[in-house]
């Protein structure tokens, strides 16, 4: 039975993949932080899927809650849009 | 429509790679030496850290130098951090003050919450740091959890909020010294007794009144949690400071 997981881990791994390329193309940075959001989500379940659950707790608490809101700091202190 | 065009590029190139390369691959079927050592030895056996988990053993036992390196450059970052936005004690008392424009953070769904969650992530962080060292976990992964509380604290009231009830840079960052003292003093230990730096077995004791606790692990990740908690709520605490008020504080116009 290991094939459903490695769908689930397929399916996860191409949605992180997804999220990450809308987070570099989204030019309202506000919305790009979401999307990274998504894309961190995804790879805590297929880390945990993949059997790695010391890198799980780091990687939940660091990528989906710290990292973001270090992010959304910046994006207050600067400007939301990005201008190229 | 134009824009996913090159995501599937990216994705026909990746399931291509992987359709010829994965079955060129040897697969691995036989445990690799040091593995084998480690999953033996770290609970039973002769060079034991008397631990059931095996990564908190080679984090802080076998490969403890390492963990102990990692950390100083962790520490490096958030002095580094802290150089950006220092500020002197008459600064430090303006920006404590509440701007004229604040109006007190979220709505009452909100704060109510976030009281309850608060209370909830200090428990499970406890609980993954002080549980380190017999189930999947440690004092880094603790002591990031830990910091999301304070984090959504600011985030739901205000930094004011945490500055009045008592935590604020200073007692972040003493929460923060001692878990770093704490670390290099548990590293320096075994040396009175005639043994090697970062040493665990058999000087600390594995259990106590019959609590496993795993030798050195158990306070290597009781002060890493502090250390790291307290280290990024002070960072926190810096970047929450309105820019606004920054910028009164540096003398500099819009």
């Amino acid at each position: 039975m290991i094939e459903i997981q490695l769908i689930i881990l397929l399916i996860l791994v191409i949605l992180g993949l997804i999220f990450s390329y809308l987070a570099i193309l989204e030019r309202d940075l506000l919305k790009a932080v979401g999307f990274s959001a998504v894309q961190a989500i995804a790879y805590s379940i297929a880390l945990y899927i993949l059997m790695a659950p010391d890198i799980v707790l780091a990687y939940v608490a660091i990528a989906v809650g710290i990292y973001t809101a270090l992010l959304v700091f910046v994006v207050s202190k600067t400007t939301r849009y990005e201008v190229v | 429509m134009k824009k996913l065009i090159p995501l599937i590029v990216i994705l026909l190139t990746i399931f291509g790679l992987a359709h010829y390369i994965a079955p060129k691959l040897p697969p691995q079927t036989e445990l690799r030496p040091l593995g084998e050592f480690y999953l033996k030895n770290s609970y039973f056996g002769e060079y034991s850290a008397k631990s059931p988990e095996v990564v908190t053993s080679i984090l802080w036992d076998y490969r403890g130098v390492d963990t102990f390196f990692e950390t100083s450059v962790f520490f490096l970052a958030i002095i580094g951090s802290l150089t950006v936005f220092r500020l002197n004690k008459k600064e430090e008392r303006l920006a404590k003050q509440k701007p004229k424009e604040f109006t007190g953070g979220l709505t009452l769904v909100v704060k109510s919450v976030t009281k309850i969650i608060v209370v909830m992530i200090l428990a499970v962080s406890a609980s993954i740091a002080l549980h380190g060292h017999l189930t999947p976990g440690g004092g880094f992964q603790g002591g990031s959890a830990l910091a999301v509380a304070p984090l959504l604290i600011i985030a739901a009231y205000s930094k004011y909020a945490l500055e009045e009830h008592g935590l604020d840079k200073t007692r972040a960052l003493i929460l923060r010294s001692i878990g770093l003292l704490g670390i290099a003093l548990v590293a320096l230990v075994p040396l009175l007794t005639g043994g090697f730096i970062m040493q665990n077995q058999p000087i600390f004791p594995a259990e106590i009144k019959g609590q496993l606790v795993s030798g050195s692990l158990i306070y290597y990740n009781l002060f890493e949690f502090l250390a790291v908690g307290g280290g990024f709520t002070a960072v926190f605490l810096l970047l929450a400071i309105p820019e606004k008020v920054f910028k009164e504080i540096l003398g500099v116009g819009e």
